[in-house]
């Protein structure tokens, strides 16, 4: 992708460029919302109204995508406010070859990781890193048959159930389940093998699929948080 | 229909084998597996592996629902925030130093 978020910046830094090709499938969850345009114009000419627009129609969205990666409440209000700090200052760059919110979740993402690097949370190896200890990971046994999933699971439990995951499963979860990313893209932000992202999300999902199975032991969401 | 890995022989297939791809299978896209009438025979003959690829699928499907549903919302005070820090001049997230103003 031509017009993603900050790849000079990110390579300065250190860090990996984005991939440079589109994904259709964010362009079709991210169709155009009205009168976004015309904001996004007017910000970038220095209209603190139109900025406040932008932050309107996309707060909720950055600040979940924030709490899904990092699961606390207060990181996710500090990486939403630098997102949007960072969006002012680089929406200049932005020339809508991609969708706004495609961009704007890859700026999220890219701020997110850095924000974990220099907490300390090696992502070089997931394997190594951030795998979780035995008694977090998924029961590998599937040889007796356990009572399925009704078919559909419910939103809210889902959430819960991977607020509740163990932080690399979750970041694989969430990056490629929830926000559409490839498994080549993840392998580049996190540097990993595609290989390494593809059996991270496999053991998220059978780690989910436990924790799904016992709903009752899922730690509640915070209820001034959620919006029915 | 998604293209099965080179080493993967459906008709002598094992479930720790079937387990062993499973990874690779649901990352292949091309359709559910659950539905891929290769494997019918081996599902029938292993239910719990059936049920095992519903529940994964389940969990995707139910996943890329909640993109199209933020369901948290940020404190009042982040706009204040990043408002105020607006007014100022927008700081630097490494240095914590105003940038200077735009020519």
């Amino acid at each position: 992708m031509t017009d993603g978020p900050d790849t000079q910046e990110m390579e300065l830094q250190g860090l990996p460029k984005m991939q440079t090709k589109p994904t259709p499938g964010l362009f079709k969850r991210n169709p155009p919302i009205a009168g976004e345009a015309e904001a996004i114009e007017r910000a970038k000419n220095g209209d603190a109204d139109a900025f406040s627009k932008l932050y309107a129609l996309h707060k909720r969205r950055v600040y979940t995508l924030c709490l899904r990666m990092l699961g606390n409440v207060s990181e996710a209000e500090d990486m939403t406010q630098e997102a949007f700090l960072h969006l002012f200052r680089k929406l200049g760059s932005f020339r809508g070859e991609s969708a706004f919110s495609t961009w704007l979740h890859r700026l999220t993402v890219n701020l997110v990781l850095m924000h974990l690097r220099k907490k300390g949370l090696q992502l070089v190896s997931l394997e190594e890193t951030i795998n979780p200890s035995e008694e977090d990971a998924p029961k590998r046994d599937f040889g007796s048959r356990d009572p399925q999933l009704s078919g559909s699971v419910d939103r809210v439990t889902l959430e819960r159930a991977v607020a509740s995951l163990p932080p690399g499963y979750r970041m694989v979860f969430v990056l490629h389940d929830v926000e559409g990313f490839e498994h080549n893209e993840i392998a580049t932000m996190l540097e990993c093998s595609t290989g390494n992202s593809k059996s991270q999300l496999h053991k998220a999902r059978l780690k989910l699929r436990e924790l799904l199975r016992q709903p009752e032991q899922l730690v509640p969401l915070d209820t001034k948080e959620a919006v029915q | 229909m998604s293209e099965l890995p080179l080493n993967l022989n459906i008709d002598t297939l094992t479930v720790p084998e079937f387990k062993e791809y499973l990874p690779e299978l649901t990352a292949a896209g091309g359709g559910k597996i659950s539905e891929d009438a290769r494997f019918a025979k081996f599902f029938a003959e292993h239910p719990e592996c059936i049920d095992l690829v519903r529940d994964l699928e389940a969990i995707a499907d139910a996943a890329r629902s909640l993109f199209d549903t933020p369901a948290h919302e940020p404190a009042d005070s982040v706009w204040s925030n990043i408002a105020s820090k607006l007014k100022q001049g927008v700081t630097d997230e490494e240095s914590g130093t105003p940038e200077p103003e735009a020519s």
